[in-house]
């Protein structure tokens, strides 16, 4: 079944209430997106910007002024489109004093899998997080990292079709966040639907497909990523063992043919990439 | 109107099981203890609260009775003794313990402290301090009532009432009526009958007292038993007086001719001085 | 199993697992231990009761009060716990009806209490029946009738405190589904319990025969809006003079509190549903 987009928000519009007056704060204004089925899609933007308040509306955690909203064709905030859902909330909470594989059992079992296929579900789960090892510790113990996976791990327990992370790699250090980038990928690779929300635009570069950007509850921007970043009126070409004369020779032969040359700079790694490369095989524990 | 019909439909639906309560409530009332509403107001803000709300009622009862002991023994705030001491027995009405000592510290204590208030007995007016005795003895016996009944008419609480009506109200009549009530209840005082009568005798009454005595002992007295012998040496008395004749009389008991004197008879240690000092038929 | 019940038994089973970790609830469960163990001790303050009224009282008043602060503070704690800690984001972002979590958090909180409860009114027939032993033994001696101590009533009376801490439950969780505060709902729901617990009086002045008229119209009214929590205060009755319990009463005081309590939670599941988490 694949007709239809995994989440299909048509002018939604969501007003808060705020102090006795009732004055009104617009969160959410005339949005309509379309997420579609089996890619990963990043949802961005600046706090404040109507995103996570969005998502809070599709899961039917608030409710919307105007709108409609559906997920995998079915109307939003029915436990029927939860039940094929996913969701790791912005720095997530969990109950400290269960283990973790008490915590993911326990959302196995209110997600609805079958009480003969829980025990696979949490393991399966488990290790798709990479959390096997620690699933015996309690919950209260976890570093930040460790928590948001287990926090996927309870959202993937019960192998939804489309899963939304709010944020999934906030405060948590470049290799946690590879490492959650990797499993996002992974579940692209099983054919899952996954919006992100995330502050770190390079890894939503790197794992999504599309992107949408968010500014004070509209959306401003849609789009595949290669489509939104490529700049088609420009080139960049790589030179190893560029000379003075052999610029000035490019520039010249560039001018015959009508083109310019831009600028002229030694290429960067970005910072992560660095820190990746020189702190390997370290995890979270 | 949307926005109200919920609302409107809890409202319904709060008021069928607040229906269903009341007749719950009906049944319940039946088996729980009146706490006296009127008497607790005044002191529901010095802790009685907890009692009223439904726990803990025997002990704040009793906390609210040591309080007004201490202002008992201190003779002066007549007001705020009796307001606590009500309190205690509002509290818990079942218990006789409350009533009897409320009832007697205001029906013999109160007055004098009141006399003291205006003077003393120097400078108040006899008949004013008859005024002011009685006043207040009548005060403790309509507690005692609110007593016998909230205790499902206890028999030592109806023989205290009756002291009260005999020595402070000096109403025989009143305190026979008291003796009688508390003879034909459960766990009578064994003086009960007896006093019920002579009281009725003093009164000028006797052959109603003889009657009431003797269908007493007929019905209830012989069955005791050492077959109530001290009753029926008093019923004998009266009979001589009354100088019935001999068929008129009860029946001569089996063990009246084994032992005349009667004195000796089975019951030994049943004594025939009344145990309040002074009261008798004669 | 209903598959919305069994989650239901679910977030119970969290619930009843947080709520009997919280220092709290072992503090006021030790303090109503104490007290009922300690009633046989201070049974020399009283005054023309029997002694086993006295022990009744105490341990039925104990169950009372801690039971009382314990339904009002810790189903308001174990909400807002949830809410402000945002784990109630996670679970709702689940198949789980919020009318369904009201419910598991409902039944995992009287749970808690039905072991309060249980363990108190055990600590209490332990004391009661000990005593009644003695007392019998000098009753035989001095040929005076047994003390009437029914330690079947005083299970029955538990169950009715545990029911009436069931419909306290039930109200605080009203309160909080519309609070947004744990402390306006602590603060509201013990006023709401406290206007129950006064309900009887309006109730008793109704029962009074007097002319009709608007005031008490609205009286009324408003007493049948207000649970009668009185009425579950059977407990020395029960266990010293059962057969002052009018027959028949028991059914009904058992149906009132069960109709108080799906009245509340279907108020409550009203207020929530449309809540903002």
């Amino acid at each position: 079944m694949t007709a239809g987009p995994a989440i299909s928000v048509r002018n939604l519009t969501k007003d808060f209430r705020i102090g006795l007056k009732g004055l009104k704060l617009r969160a959410v204004d005339d949005l309509t997106l379309a997420v579609p089925r089996g890619q990963v899609f990043g949802l961005l933007g600046p706090n404040g910007c109507g995103k996570s308040t969005t998502l809070k509306i599709v899961l039917g955690l608030v409710t919307p002024t105007s709108g409609e909203i559906s997920i995998l064709g079915l109307p939003s905030a029915t436990s029927a489109a939860r039940a094929r859902t996913g969701f790791l909330p912005e720095a997530p909470y969990f109950h400290k004093f269960l283990s973790g594989r008490e915590l993911v059992r326990y959302c196995a079992h209110l997600s609805g899998v079958p009480s003969g296929k829980v025990e696979a579900a949490v393991a399966e789960a488990l290790e798709l997080a990479g959390m096997t090892e620690a699933a015996g510790r309690l919950v209260g113990t976890y570093s930040k990292g460790m928590l948001q996976r287990i926090g996927l791990a309870q959202a993937i327990v019960h192998d939804p079709e489309l899963v939304i992370l709010d944020e999934p790699t906030a405060g948590v250090d470049p290799v946690g966040a590879a490492a959650i980038g990797r499993i996002i990928e992974s579940m692209r690779a099983r054919g899952k639907t996954v919006v992100l929300c995330s502050h770190l635009l390079g890894q939503v570069e790197q794992v999504c497909d599309r992107v949408a950007i968010m500014d004070k509850g509209r959306l401003v921007l849609e789009g595949a990523v290669a489509d939104v970043l490529e700049r088609r009126d420009r080139h960049t070409v790589t030179i190893e063992a560029l000379t003075p004369a052999a610029l000035a020779a490019a520039e010249t032969a560039l001018a015959a043919h009508g083109a310019r040359l831009g600028a002229v700079t030694h290429p960067r790694r970005s910072l992560e990439e660095l820190f990746r490369e020189l702190v390997t095989g370290s995890r979270d524990a | 109107m949307r926005r109200l019909a919920p609302w409107l439909l809890f409202s319904a639906l709060f008021l069928g099981v607040g229906l269903l309560a009341e007749q719950s409530w009906r049944r319940v009332r039946l088996g729980l203890p009146e706490i006296g509403r009127r008497q607790l107001e005044p002191t529901v803000g010095q802790g009685v609260l907890l009692g009223v709300l439904g726990g803990f009622r025997t002990v704040v009862a009793d906390f609210t009775w040591i309080r007004s002991y201490v202002l008992w023994e201190k003779k002066t705030d007549r007001a705020g003794t009796e307001l606590l001491m009500r309190a205690a027995c509002a509290l818990d009405p079942r218990s006789r313990f409350f009533w009897e000592n409320a009832g007697l510290t205001i029906a013999n204590d109160m007055g004098h402290w009141e006399i003291r208030r205006r003077g003393g007995y120097a400078k108040v007016p006899k008949d004013i301090q008859d005024h002011v005795l009685r006043g207040y003895a009548r005060r403790g016996l309509d507690l005692m009532d609110e007593g016998v009944a909230s205790t499902g008419g206890n028999a030592a609480l109806l023989a205290s009432a009756a002291l009260v009506a005999e020595l402070q109200l000096k109403d025989l009549a009143l305190s026979a009526d008291y003796y009688r009530r508390s003879a034909e209840a459960r766990h009578a005082p064994w003086f009960a009958a007896r006093f019920a009568a002579a009281n009725l005798w003093k009164e000028g009454r006797r052959r109603e007292a003889y009657d009431w005595y003797r269908a007493h002992w007929l019905k209830t007295l012989r069955l005791e038993e050492d077959g109530a012998p001290d009753d029926l040496k008093e019923l004998r008395d009266m009979e001589q007086e009354l100088r019935l004749p001999l068929l008129a009389r009860l029946p001569l008991q089996p063990w009246e001719v084994a032992q005349p004197g009667l004195s000796t008879k089975p019951g030994d240690n049943v004594t025939t001085k009344p145990p309040v000092g002074g009261q008798s038929r004669k | 199993m209903n598959a919305a019940f069994a989650r239901c038994l679910w977030i119970a089973r969290l619930t009843f697992l947080e709520a009997i970790r919280q220092r709290f609830f072992a503090f006021l469960f030790l303090l109503g231990a104490v007290l009922v163990l300690s009633s046989g001790a201070v049974r020399a303050f009283d005054f023309g009761h029997s002694e086993l009224k006295f022990i009744a009282d105490f341990g039925f008043g104990g169950l009372f009060l801690f039971g009382s602060i314990l339904g009002v503070v810790m189903t308001a704690q174990l909400f807002f716990a949830e809410i402000d800690n945002r784990t109630a984001l996670t679970l709702l972002a689940k198949p789980l009806g919020r009318g369904e979590f009201l419910v598991g958090k409902f039944l995992g909180t009287w749970a808690v209490l039905g072991v309060f409860v249980a363990v108190l009114a055990a600590l209490l027939a332990v004391m009661m029946g000990a005593r009644a032993a003695e007392l019998a033994e000098l009753a035989v001696e001095r040929r005076l009738p047994p003390p009437e101590c029914d330690l079947l009533g005083l299970a029955v009376a538990a169950l009715l405190q545990w029911l009436r801490l069931g419909v306290v439950v039930a109200l605080v969780l009203t309160v909080a589904a519309a609070a947004r505060t744990f402390l306006f709902a602590v603060v509201v729901g013990a006023l709401a319990v406290l206007a129950g617990q006064l309900q009887w009086l309006s109730q008793e002045l109704l029962l009074k025969p007097a002319e009709a008229g608007l005031g008490r119209a609205v009286l009324w009214v408003l007493t049948h809006l207000l649970p009668n929590l009185q009425q579950f205060n059977l407990g020395d009755v029960l266990v010293l003079a059962p057969t002052q319990v009018p027959a028949g009463t028991l059914p009904w005081v058992f149906a009132s509190g069960l109709a108080y309590i799906a009245a509340f939670l279907a108020c409550a599941a009203f207020l929530f549903r449309r809540r903002e988490i």
